[in-house]
């Protein structure tokens, strides 16, 4: 590949650092030093996914940089920390061919690993991340079918369908004129604007990327100038100042694209602001037991056309086994506007709860929250489009709003809606699972990813945040994630990154795991599997710990990178590697314990046995013999596994 | 929401998804009861998100297979139990039984229960989709996680293939093992039957119905190939059309003419095409169009073209509208257009061979009737007159010819929309039968045909239409074979018109000669062009000779000017010119010319040896002129008056000879035969000639001859007329058996003998080229090349060929190679 020459690449940062003090481009990598920066910047630097997603979700500047000018991308790559880097790259982290920036990641990149990474995710084929909402909210524009509109503009007899609540958030104007009359269904523009430039307007309100060039395409030099007119005055009549200078053509292309990305970001805080006023703002809850009687009118104040609800959870089952939940056409006088739940009831309502729960939750009635929301976003959920273009209940045209079940926490619902209004997933592990199986259930890949991210960066405590802290695969008591519903998970939503994650987690804590009987099921269970895909011998989750594994202790044999310690122990590897049995015996003739471990196959954390005997052995000696006892430790846990596929007459 | 450091624990997945088992056979209750609703159309009542929920869980407790099963289950049912007896209510016993005789019932009957029956199928069909699309939408779940995985197809295609299963391979009735696919089939190719048969049929019926058949596939493999349409319906269609237009195509052949065969067969090929793109699929077009062009084209375009009203009868009646149809037709089924190309040829070669007989009859039939040519001079002569006659069925063929080829040439134009296929074909049957063996003077009435022009045709034309007449020459000449035979020809008559000044325009003789030179080549003119270079320079030579002269000194009142013309004797065809005498022209003693033109003759010759040293001329004194001023006395006239008379007389340069002797006779002195023969030693072939003009002509009896009959016999006496006297001052006396005339058998072979002469010589320098460049060649080599260098000048024999090469091996130019195994020769340097 071509490589620029340094002055070449120089003379561009010279003419760069130029506009930048010119005010004519952005810069890309601002200098930051604040106390969360720094953190993070640490966190790159010893690969502590953990801290480093939090700083994310805290929302530092992914492309700041240090007082070394060293970028967060470029101390991840540095230090060879492929997970992190893979985390920063999908927030967003940016590493460009031709730029200096992008260049000095990619020479400093510890291996072709990390380079070819770093490669893929070069802007030429990364997209903005905001692009998906963006283009979901320009195809709005032009979509027939489910009719998710709700007002019309009409301009020289051209009409436009569009839809409110984007309107208001996007415009004052319209928030204001809507907000005083929400049931309006149709505006004129005054007769001085001609069509093209509405056009143009709506098109930047609807997200797209307009250009002006292709607007007036064809048109003569008056015409162009009556649109070029219609367009300012448009742009101030809706109070959108920034329309005329922002669908100005420029030619260059990091400049243009800054800008877009600029505007795509605007356009997102306007949808959030408005979505957390509006939308959140609005949400009720409820008495499950009352939720039938809720009934909200069409024509209300923030235009929505949906209701969603979510049920509090319960340590119920028969609850979610509930089939009995589509309500009926509610009999219930209240009000046609818009109704919070009907008189309060003391009584509870739910099914019988057998099951133990706090004294406090059993008193108290079930609740439901009801989120109000809007069809043209629930649209890019699958799941949500195929409901509302089928001939369902859903579909069809009510007085009041219909409530559609979400099976899901209320806490799940909101996390989804968010993603689907504003794109943004920024979510707890706690909730993260189910998020992960909400999101699958509707067909939302997108946030699927995002949760398999955040469960596999949080997920590994404190303890492992640093894989070479902790050698001897030391178990923290307190496990942050269950690691077999995570695996579970993982097969159910069909997402590789989890499974991943947890054959990771597992190798690196295998000590702790190998005994267990739940993983001997779940060994049991990933070889099913792989039965009832293809008939092959290999049970997936076996490869994918040895891999780890294999990764594991060979990462503590290059981490030294003394080669001549390496040749020293060069003889015991050898040997262990070529038979376990042999290098045991060897052993047996320095201290015995191996003798102990061949007879004692079940027995508790043998591992740390070995590491408390091999240190009182062999503290204060030489240090090659640690790497001899990680290689023993290695041996030990293979042979493990083996025993273990032997008994569950597993051939792998 | 930001994971703080007090490690947050990740939850479990709620207990609804996770660990205890839905139970499947009251879920399924559920939803099998929605799915009653669905195919009852009360879909809307049904609420898509529990369904759904349903459907989800039951997937992801891997409980997947055994949905889909049931699923699968309870459409099998639905189908078999409820619309499969819908549909055979539909049929009624005339659609059962039109498949076994058609004669039972009336087509009317038939196509009322017929559209019934569609109209069920389409409506169930329709329903099915429907309803396998809202079922696959509350499914979705499944399709995408448990058919993914586990290869199984969505259960809409599943539905779908049900359908064919349940449905269309059903059969009619339980007593009728026949299926409701064959069933439906041959409804739908009755429906089309009837619409060919004039009837007006619901077109966008049977198009639903077809496009049912194009959803389904006859396997699970869902190729192109294996739609239903394709497998069934398709394939019966075909069958029936092709038997159909069998039939048709015989009955046409038999009751009509060949006009309203094409006329009908068009219509046909357009029905189908539109059939095809309203009723039926846009992919069965071309095939059907095969059928059809099959049957009612190919197979049968031979006995069209035959016809009694075919091509033939279209030519010959000028009916250009249905030779186009032909064409079209034809063109349709075959790239080369073989019959048409056949027929057109036929009739063109026929023609042509008309001509060339009639031209023939002509040329040899009995004059008839004096010719009326007023430039016509041999006036008495019946050979004269034989001849006269040949040259107007020159004309009259070319102009045949001519117009033949206009006549084919608007066909082609008008009919086959300028095919170049066809022109090829129709140049070829021209060139055959102007070429044709049975007709050896193409060539020659070409030729004369030009010399015509030359001399009066072109009198008084515009430019444009002396092109247009040169532009008919040279396209009748590109058919010509033997162009070096032309050549000979040209180059007489071209001489001739040069030497006697008959060419009426010098402007479009050069025209001409380029056209030519564009024509056939720049080998071909050379000799042409050399002969209009020698005119020029004569012209120039006469000039410098004058100058010459009157530079000598003073003016002598009695001297005579000189126009002369030298000719390169290889150039110009001068035995030709000395008509059948030329054989002896070398040994004949030179003409005895009078002392003063002896004189002017050798003051020529020495100036022109001064200007070209070693160049020798001989002088012919048969062809020259000469104008001589003549005084007659005065003598009493039959009309009384008395006076001197003074005529300009043109005459030959032997007349001027003659005329010259008699200037020192004295009146009434007279002159033997033989006298004159010895005195100026003129062959007597041409002095018989001379003097017959000079004696015998009745307008130019400047002699008087004793005793007076045509001929001429040695011993009669010649004595000066006096009393002669002309209408106009200037006479010219001309020479009997000049002009152009086609030329007697003899000459002809004459001809043709020098021709082969020549020939021989252009083959041989073609074989001794040819070998000079590759030394050593087989002889079929040989022979190809030989032929292909010579094809522009003419077509040799092959056996004179080998001759040629016999003669050069001969010579040693060339030796043969022994031991090869095939004729090899090589060139001796």
């Amino acid at each position: 590949m071509d490589v620029k020459k340094k002055y070449e690449i120089e003379a561009a940062l010279a003419t760069e650092a130029q506009a930048i003090s010119a005010g004519q481009l952005k810069e890309e990598n601002p200098l930051d030093t604040s106390e969360d920066f720094r953190v993070f910047c640490e966190a790159c630097r010893r690969g502590d996914l953990k801290v480093c997603q939090e700083m994310i979700s805290a929302g530092v500047n992914l492309n700041a940089r240090d007082q070394f000018d060293y970028t967060p991308l470029i101390l991840a790559s540095l230090c060879g920390h492929y997970e992190v880097i893979r985390l920063l790259l999908e927030n967003g982290a940016l590493c460009e061919r031709d730029t200096f920036q992008g260049e000095r990641c990619l020479y400093n990149a510890l291996n072709d690993r990390i380079r070819n990474l770093l490669l893929s995710y070069d802007y030429a084929k990364a997209s903005n991340p905001l692009q998906p909402l963006a283009a979901h909210l320009t195809a709005l524009l032009a979509r027939p079918t489910p009719k998710t509109t709700d007002i019309t503009i009409t301009a020289y007899g051209q009409e436009f369908h569009l839809h409110k609540f984007i309107l208001a958030a996007r415009s004052p104007y319209f928030a204001e004129k809507l907000a005083t009359a929400p049931s309006t269904t149709s505006w004129k523009l005054p007769n001085s604007i001609p069509a093209e430039s509405l056009g143009v307007a709506l098109q930047y309100l609807y997200f797209q990327e307009v250009s002006i060039r292709r607007a007036l395409f064809g048109l003569s030099d008056e015409q162009e100038l009556a649109v070029l007119k219609g367009i300012d005055k448009i742009g101030k009549q809706l109070e959108i100042e920034r329309l005329f200078e922002d669908i100005t053509e420029v030619s260059d292309r990091r400049l243009l694209r800054q800008r877009r990305a600029e505007e795509l970001e605007r356009g997102r805080d306007q949808l959030e602001s408005w979505y957390k006023d509006n939308v959140l703002r609005h949400k009720r809850v409820v008495d499950t037991a009352k939720v039938d009687t809720i009934q909200w009118d069409r024509e209300n104040s923030i235009f929505a056309d949906i209701l969603l609800r979510a049920d509090d959870d319960e340590e119920d089952d028969k609850e979610s086994d509930d089939t009995d939940r589509s309500p009926g056409p509610s009999e219930s006088s209240t009000p046609p506007v818009r109704n919070t739940p009907g008189p309060l009831s003391g009584i509870p309502v739910g099914p019988g709860r057998e099951q133990s729960g706090s004294p406090l939750r059993q008193r108290a009635s079930r609740k439901s929250t009801i989120f109000p929301a809007h069809r043209a976003m629930l649209l890019r959920s699958e799941y949500f489009l195929t409901m509302f273009s089928s001939q369902f209940k859903e579909a069809q045209d009510t007085p009041h709003l219909q409530i559609i079940t979400i099976d899901c926490s209320p806490a799940v619902l909101e996390t989804i809606l968010t993603f689907m209004y504003t794109e943004r997933a920024d979510f707890g592990l706690e909730i993260a699972i189910d998020v992960l199986f909400a999101a699958d259930q509707l067909f939302i890949e997108k946030l699927k990813q995002r949760a398999a991210i955040i469960i596999s960066a949080l997920g590994n405590g404190a303890t492992s945040a640093v894989e070479s802290d902790n050698p001897r695969g030391a178990t923290d008591a307190d496990e942050p994630v269950d690691i077999y519903e995570v695996i579970r998970a993982g097969w159910d939503t069909r997402v590789q990154r989890l499974e991943e994650f947890a054959a990771r987690y597992i190798a690196y804590r295998l000590e702790h795991y190998i005994d267990q009987p739940e993983f001997a099921e779940l060994v049991q269970e990933s070889a099913n599997r792989v039965k009832a895909r293809q008939e092959t011998d290999t049970v997936e989750l076996v490869d994918d710990i040895r891999y780890y594994l294999s990764e594991r202790f060979r990462l503590r044999f290059e981490d030294s990178g003394l080669d001549e310690m390496m040749d020293e122990n060069a003889a015991v590897q050898a040997t262990t590697e070529g038979d376990l049995v042999d290098a045991m015996g060897e052993f047996a003739l320095d201290d015995g314990i191996p003798e102990h471990l061949q007879q004692e196959e079940n027995f508790v954390s043998v591992e740390q046995q070995i590491a408390a005997g091999v240190i009182r052995n062999l503290d204060g000696e030489i240090v090659g013999d640690e790497f001899a006892q990680d290689a023993m430790n290695y041996q030990i846990l293979l042979g493990k596994i083996d025993t273990l596929l032997e008994k569950l007459n597993l051939d792998a | 929401m930001i994971a703080g450091r007090g490690r947050p624990r990740i939850r479990p997945p709620r207990r609804g998804l996770h660990g205890d088992e839905v139970d499947f056979d009251k879920t399924w209750a559920i939803i099998e009861a929605a799915f009653r609703e669905i195919h009852t159309q009360n879909a809307s009542k049904l609420s898509y998100e529990e369904l759904y929920r349903h459907a989800y869980r039951i997937v992801l407790k891997k409980k997947g297979e055994k949905l889909y099963n049931k699923v699968h289950e309870f459409e099998r049912n639905w189908l078999s139990s409820e619309v499969r007896d819908t549909i055979q209510h539909l049929i009624s016993p005339n659609l059962v039984a039109n498949a076994q005789s058609v004669s039972a019932t009336t087509p009317n009957e038939r196509r009322v229960a017929g559209e019934r029956f569609l109209k069920g199928l389409r409506k169930a069909w329709g329903d099915h989709q429907v309803c396998t699309s809202m079922l696959a939408d509350v499914l979705m779940y499944m399709d995408r996680v448990y058919c993914a995985d586990h290869r199984r197809p969505s259960i809409f295609n599943a539905a779908m293939v049900l359908f064919r299963d349940q449905i269309l391979n059903s059969t009619t009735s339980e007593t009728d093992a026949r299926t409701l696919l064959s069933l439906l089939n041959n409804i739908i190719l009755d429906q089309i039957q009837m619409e060919r048969d004039g009837d007006v049929i619901d077109k966008q019926l049977i198009k639903s119905c077809v496009w049912m058949l194009e959803a389904l596939h006859e396997d699970e493999v869902e190729s192109e190939e294996q739609r239903l349409y394709n497998t069934s319906f398709e394939k019966e269609y075909l069958h029936t059309s092709r038997a159909f237009y069998r039939g048709e195509s015989e009955l046409l052949l038999r009751d009509s003419h060949a006009g309203a065969y094409c006329k009908h067969a068009r219509q046909r090929i357009y029905e189908e095409d539109e059939r095809c793109k309203q009723t039926l699929l846009e992919s069965t077009g071309p095939k059907i169009q095969k059928v059809v062009e099959d049957e009612l084209i190919k197979n049968r375009i031979h006995e069209l073209v035959e016809m009694e009203s075919g091509v033939r009868f279209m030519i010959d009646n000028h009916r250009l509208e249905e030779l186009h149809l032909v064409y079209d037709l034809n063109r349709r089924v075959d790239d080369r257009k073989t019959e048409t190309t056949r027929a057109i040829q036929l009739r063109v070669v026929d023609m042509g061979s008309d001509i060339n007989k009639d031209a023939i009859a002509a040329s040899q039939a009995p004059a008839v009737a004096p010719a009326a040519d007023p430039a016509d001079k041999g006036k008495g002569v019946a050979q004269d007159k034989n001849l006269n006659q040949q040259t107007l069925a020159a004309i009259k063929w070319v102009e045949d010819v001519l117009a033949l080829k206009d006549r084919f040439d608007k066909i082609w134009r008008e009919s086959f929309e300028s095919d170049p296929l066809l022109q090829q074909a129709q140049t070829r049957s021209f060139t055959e039968f102007i070429n044709s063996p049975s007709f050896p003077r193409s060539s020659e009435y070409i030729s004369l045909f030009i010399d015509e022009n030359m001399k009066k045709g072109i009198k008084g034309k515009t430019e444009s239409e002396i092109d247009a007449v040169l532009e008919k020459a040279i396209i009748l000449l590109r058919y010509v074979q033997d162009k070096d035979l032309f050549e000979r020809y040209y180059k007489k008559h071209l001489c001739r018109r040069l030497l006697m000044n008959k060419s009426i325009s010098n402007e479009v003789e050069k025209q001409m000669i380029s056209k030519m030179k564009i024509e056939l080549g720049n080998n071909f003119t050379l000799k042409l062009e050399a002969m209009f270079k020698d005119m020029t320079i004569s012209e120039e030579l006469t000039a410098g000779f004058k100058r010459h002269v009157e530079g000598l000194g003073e003016r002598d009142p009695k001297r005579i000017d000189l126009s002369i013309n030298v000719l390169t004797s290889m150039t110009w065809p001068l035995e030709t010119m000395g008509g059948a005498a030329a054989d002896e022209e070398d040994q004949r003693p030179r003409c005895n010319y009078p002392p003063v033109v002896d004189k002017l003759k050798r003051g020529f010759e020495k100036f022109y040896s001064e200007k070209h040293s070693g160049r020798q001329l001989t002088w012919l004194a048969n062809m020259g002129s000469a104008d001589i001023k003549a005084v007659f006395p005065k003598v009493v006239q039959k009309d009384g008056s008395f006076k001197e008379r003074r005529h300009d007389l043109n005459v030959s340069t032997y007349g001027m000879v003659i005329l010259l002797l008699f200037n020192e006779l004295g009146a009434d002195q007279h002159m033997t035969f033989e006298e004159i023969q010895a005195q100026t030693n003129i062959p007597s072939i041409d002095l018989i000639r001379n003097l017959q003009s000079l004696a015998v002509a009745p307008k130019t009896r400047i002699l008087i001859k004793e005793p007076m009959s045509k001929d001429v016999k040695p011993t009669d006496r010649f004595s000066f007329n006096e009393g002669f006297n002309g209408k106009f001052v200037k006479i010219k006396v001309g020479v009997v058996s000049g002009g152009n005339k086609v030329e007697s058998d003899r000459e002809r072979r004459e001809t043709e003998k020098k021709n082969d002469d020549s020939r021989q010589f252009c083959i041989e320098a073609a074989v001794v080229r040819i070998m000079k460049q590759r030394k050593e060649l087989s002889h079929q080599q040989l022979m190809s090349e030989t032929l292909s260098q010579l094809v522009g000048q003419f077509k040799p024999e092959v056996n004179m060929v080998k001759k040629r090469i016999e003669s050069l091996i001969e010579r040693e130019y060339l030796e043969r190679i022994d031991n090869a195994t095939t004729d090899m020769y090589r060139y001796l340097a």
